[in-house]
């Protein structure tokens, strides 16, 4: 057991001083991205760099990046369906929480709304609006609102594949001129982002939020993870 | 521009197909395949009619130009593994229709899952951009995790955990590989690393790095462990899946990579080590094998002993005379599509003898060449193609390769082709002595459907053919290669 911390410290930090050679001894690229990402900005249809290179200039990445995510949620269900016990109803049914909650839930709303707008002209966009509109379900989750309207599983389903199935369907339209996937005509380059974005925040948030449902209740704690009768052993 | 279409419809038309089986009902998901396999065959021709008539092609996404934006690359070598995993996929999802039927509930998660995998390893045949690559394998690999867990049984969740763990691993450090050449070289476009990448310690590093995140994806010995769980406790038509075409994807990002950097900058040293550690897979992936027990876990084993022959590629390419690098290439590319054949031949058809005997022992197949002499026939023509025999592809390949070690002076490999190719014997033929004696338990065996069988024998019966016709696919895996062959 010892010899095997000490194997492990060991290769850390061989791979540590390995990485900080790496860094130090590093050559200045003579490509310069950043320069050819300013030049091309005025045809990207946004004003951030970030959101540009996500959506526009690498968005086939992202595509995948949101596929990425939907498999997780696929294999999440898969899962769940093997089990044969129905998610619990979880949380605390505690009337203070739920008077925060009515507070906390449309100002978390403007956020994500307000994260998903700022990302044309700062940072921000679909991935993080998405979590923050997860985190609002999370929270009703755990403040024991019934959320039975999650609950429609083809809803669900369409909800989780909408941002990909926009993002894909708009990649797929643009070709119709005879040009690349993906090339989106300059003028209305704008506005298929935001489409884009609006969908992929509302399914980026049902995935994270689906992945925290799935998860049976008791897994947090494995000493709760054994059947009841085992615990009166 | 040749292949407009089709190149983006061999990625989009599988994620496609893989939201709307979310979408319909479960009895209609497995009803996809007779739209998505017409139509991903079709695309899969185009592309290569397209490299047939304009060779070699830069397919430039969004219209912008590399390193702005990503380029995917339309050359020999990647659409002879489009070809490939069509043709194999293909066969898989045919055989799973019918398999399926008897697993219900993982049924109606394997085919959004099969579109996702589909869609991950075209998408990496194609990539020409080392992040997109990364992000290729994520696709790829989370789908066929979630393919291993289907089985759901604590055996295929904790199989399926290791290999999550270890695909997360390798995944972690190819991206800080990238992450450190795309700091040095301010690129992640191939064709821009090819020009500027240099010999220094930053690019060693990034080097050791991917190479050890790839070995680790591709289960080369010794980082194997992963393999024989996941690849031999998978629903079977996942493993034949897995074993022939999803460790090939990391394979090939490695090969690919191998040759951008050049001579300058992949060491000797490195590969000879490589070849080393094919070797090592060879023998003890064989040694394994014969030693098992069940019959999917030895098909597993002979999995992780014919990795290590595409290992010999870097050792043979690296420092050589380039008519011995070229046979190299050649018999290296032939031994992978062989392999993909011959090992998703003998995964299906192991899973029919299964289900004719009911049981995964192999010393339950006693006799059971006088109820199944089909599956057993093509439980052999595809073992002839891993044992090397003429002529079959894994013929073809290792006649190639001992040609190309002949050539660059390395007779040591020899060895390795040669004993591998009789351990490779050996664990066949244990399965075979097993099915010609007569025993006790042979009152009673299930007909498998027909479907099953006949899959099993057209990928054996493929993986013989593409031996004897080897020059045609050859010809369009040379095509547009860094190798100076295009």
């Amino acid at each position: 057991m010892i010899l095997r911390i000490v194997l492990a410290g060991l290769l850390c930090l061989g791979v540590t001083v390995a990485l900080g050679w790496a860094v130090l001894e590093r050559p200045m690229p003579v490509e310069n991205l950043p320069e050819r990402v300013a030049s091309a900005m005025p045809e990207s249809g946004v004003e951030h760099p970030i959101t540009a290179v996500l959506l526009n200039f690498r968005s086939y990445d992202t595509l995948l990046e949101i596929a990425v995510l939907l498999v997780a949620v696929v294999v999440a269900l898969a899962l769940r369906e093997a089990q044969p016990d129905q998610p619990e109803q979880m949380g605390l049914d505690n009337p203070l929480l739920r008077a925060v909650m009515a507070w906390l839930l449309p100002l978390i709303l403007v956020v994500a709304g307000f994260l998903l707008w700022a990302g044309s002209y700062q940072p921000g966009g679909a991935f993080q609006a998405g979590s923050v509109l997860a985190a609002a379900g999370v929270l009703l989750r755990l403040a024991g609102v019934t959320t039975n309207w999650l609950d429609n599983a083809l809803l669900m389903r369409a909800g989780l594949a909408l941002g990909l199935l926009t993002f894909l369907g708009i990649g797929l339209l643009v070709m119709l001129p005879g040009v690349p996937f993906l090339t989106y005509p300059a003028a209305h380059a704008g506005t298929l982002i935001l489409v884009i974005e609006l969908t992929l925040t509302l399914s980026i948030g049902l995935t994270l939020l689906s992945l925290f449902r799935l998860t049976p209740p008791y897994a947090d704690d494995p000493d709760d993870a054994r059947p009841q009768e085992d615990r009166n052993l | 521009m040749i292949g407009l279409w089709s190149v983006p419809l061999l990625f989009a038309l599988p994620l496609a197909l893989g939201i709307l089986s979310l979408l319909v009902v479960p009895a209609w998901r497995p009803r996809l395949i007779f739209v998505g396999l017409p139509l991903l065959a079709a695309a899969s021709l185009d592309v290569l009619a397209g490299l047939a008539t304009a060779g070699p092609q830069v397919y430039r996404l969004g219209d912008w130009i590399a390193p702005l934006g990503i380029n995917l690359v339309v050359d020999g070598l990647a659409v002879g593994m489009i070809l490939m995993t069509t043709l194999v996929a293909t066969l898989c999802a045919l055989y799973a229709r019918v398999y399926l039927r008897d697993h219900p509930p993982a049924s109606s998660f394997f085919w959004p899952l099969l579109w996702f995998l589909w869609a991950g390893m075209n998408g990496i045949w194609l990539a020409e951009d080392i992040f997109n690559l990364y992000v290729g394998l994520e696709v790829m690999g989370l789908a066929a995790v979630g393919m291993v867990a289907l089985r759901a049984t604590p055996q295929a969740l904790a199989a399926a955990m290791r290999y999550l763990l270890a695909a997360l691993l390798g995944s972690l450090a190819y991206l800080l590989g990238v992450a450190l050449l795309y700091a040095a070289y301010g690129t992640l476009s191939m064709a821009g690393l090819h020009e500027a990448a240099t010999n220094n310690a930053t690019t060693q590093v990034a080097l050791a790095l991917i190479i050890l995140g790839l070995l680790l994806k591709t289960a080369l010995f010794p980082l194997h462990a992963w393999l024989p769980p996941a690849h031999g406790g998978a629903l079977t038509p996942v493993s034949a899946l897995l074993s022939a075409l999803v460790i090939k994807a990391s394979f090939y990002i490695l090969l690919r990579l191998w040759l951008v950097l050049g001579p300058e900058v992949t060491p000797e040293l490195t590969a000879q080590l490589l070849g080393v550690l094919g070797a090592g897979a060879v023998f003890y992936g064989g040694w394994m094998a014969w030693r098992q027990h069940h019959l999917k876990q030895l098909v597993a084993y002979s999995t992780v002993a014919q990795i290590g022959y595409l290992f010999l590629f870097f050792p043979l390419v690296t420092n050589t005379s380039p008519e011995a690098a070229r046979l190299a290439w050649d018999g290296t590319l032939m031994m992978l599509v062989a392999h993909a054949l011959a090992k998703a031949a003998l995964f299906l058809s192991a899973g029919n003898l299964i289900l004719a005997v009911g049981s995964p022992q192999i010393s339950h197949l006693v006799g059971i060449s006088r109820f199944r002499p089909m599956s057993l026939f093509s439980f052999g023509l595809a073992g002839v193609s891993l044992m090397g025999l003429p002529p079959s592809g894994g013929f073809t390949a290792k006649w190639l390769l001992l040609h190309s070690a002949i050539l660059s002076g390395q007779w040591w490999w020899l060895i390795v082709l040669f004993l591998g190719g009789l351990l490779s014997a050996a664990y066949i033929f244990k399965v075979f002595r097993m099915s010609f004696r007569e025993g006790p338990q042979i009152d009673r065996s299930v007909t498998p459907p027909l479907t099953l069988d006949v899959v099993a024998l057209v990928l054996a019966a493929s993986a013989i053919l593409i031996g004897l016709f080897a020059h045609l696919p050859l010809h369009w895996l040379r095509m547009g290669s860094v190798l100076g062959m295009g």
